[in-house]
């Protein structure tokens, strides 16, 4: 199925040397800690908490609006630290999503009002469906679709989901074009 | 019209960032962390947040106008230990919320709700009857399973004192306003003398 294209205001949306493509109006907190691996989409008002500990996400990834990316923490008996959070490539994470996880895979989808808890691990090729609620520390493995609040997981992927994933956040990339504002 | 002197007390201590909305009659306890994006409305009277809360991005918290208006209008009071987690939203029309309670991710509290001590509110749960949670209830899942807890919630103390030194390394904070006198560049020195 051919994606429809999504437009953007070229004016409101910056555009980097390796094809990130990030909205003037995300709060990107301690941008100096966050890595964009390229042709990354992290649309308005998303925030991505760099502040707290580094951010790294992958190629192709689309951060939608209003998601918050955190960094999750962890309590020692000297102290807190927060832990930095990777992100594999092609992922999606759907609009006002909160993710807290330690580590999310590559191909994974994240849908729309989840909430991933704090430390969670999000091994290659998942994907959590609209409205669930991952607790905290939840590892979810290969190619296992979890829903509900809290979380379960309900069905397996077909092998193919790299190839959809890598598929669909491409062409979800391409399919975002930037209109030039008029007058 | 009723004419609102708004103002904004922060005391010495708190971190609140600039990037938030406060509109109304708000004071913010020392210790307090508020993070960027953050909503706090005082429409229906005054709100005042205790020490040692933290409160994540997106959360709203709004005094809402009552039907009937008091005279002079009842503050909303929240207790301290506090944590509103990302995107949580409290909605209250004159209360008492107690401390060392955890409103997780999303979650919602309607207008008529009460809430003690040490509750937890579980990510995306929504509370919209009026009801009073008695203390150490713990609301989970989408059927709002509810238990009560066996130990208190951990404090947020350290987690306060990381955020507390970090933050003003990235983010532009607004000024403690309140204790004028006894600022003298360096915030660190106790405020009780």
């Amino acid at each position: 199925m051919e994606l429809q294209d999504t437009y953007y205001n070229k004016s409101e949306y910056v555009e980097t040397a390796s094809g990130n493509k990030v909205s003037r109006q995300t709060v990107l907190c301690g941008s100096q800690n966050i890595v964009l691996h390229g042709k990354v989409i992290v649309q308005s008002d998303a925030i991505i908490r760099g502040d707290l500990a580094n951010v790294k996400t992958g190629r192709f990834c689309i951060i939608s609006k209003g998601s918050v990316i955190r960094p999750p923490f962890k309590k020692f008996s000297k102290g807190v630290a927060f832990f930095p959070l990777q992100m594999g490539d092609h992922v999606f994470v759907g609009e006002n999503t909160v993710v807290n996880a330690a580590v999310v895979g590559s191909y994974v989808y994240i849908g729309k009002n989840v909430v991933i808890g704090r430390r969670c691990v999000l091994k290659d090729c998942c994907m959590i469906e609209d409205n669930s609620v991952l607790p905290g520390e939840t590892v979810v493995p290969s190619f296992a679709r979890y829903s509900g609040s809290p979380a379960r997981h309900i069905t397996t992927l077909p092998e193919a989901m790299p190839d959809l994933m890598t598929e669909f956040t491409k062409s979800y990339y391409q399919h975002f074009v930037s209109i030039t504002a008029t007058g | 019209m009723t004419h609102y002197c708004y103002s904004i007390k922060i005391l010495p201590g708190a971190t609140v960032c600039e990037d938030c909305t406060l509109e109304g009659d708000i004071t913010i306890g020392g210790g307090t962390v508020i993070h960027p994006r953050v909503t706090i409305i005082a429409e229906g009277g005054p709100i005042i947040i205790a020490e040692y809360c933290i409160i994540e991005e997106y959360s709203t918290i709004i005094h809402k106008k009552n039907e009937q208006p008091e005279n002079p209008p009842k503050p909303l009071f929240i207790g301290a230990h506090n944590v509103f987690e990302v995107g949580c939203r409290l909605e209250s029309l004159c209360g008492h919320i107690g401390e060392s309670n955890v409103f997780e991710c999303k979650s919602f509290v309607g207008i008529d709700v009460k809430i003690g001590s040490g509750c937890v509110i579980g990510a995306a749960c929504s509370l919209n009857a009026p009801q009073t949670l008695p203390d150490n209830t713990v609301i989970w899942g989408s059927e709002h399973n509810n238990r009560e807890a066996l130990e208190k919630q951990p404090s947020q103390l350290l987690q306060l004192d990381f955020l507390g030194k970090v933050m003003p390394n990235y983010h532009r904070l607004r000024k403690s306003n309140v204790h004028k006198r006894q600022m003298s560049r360096q915030s660190q020195e106790p405020a009780k003398s």
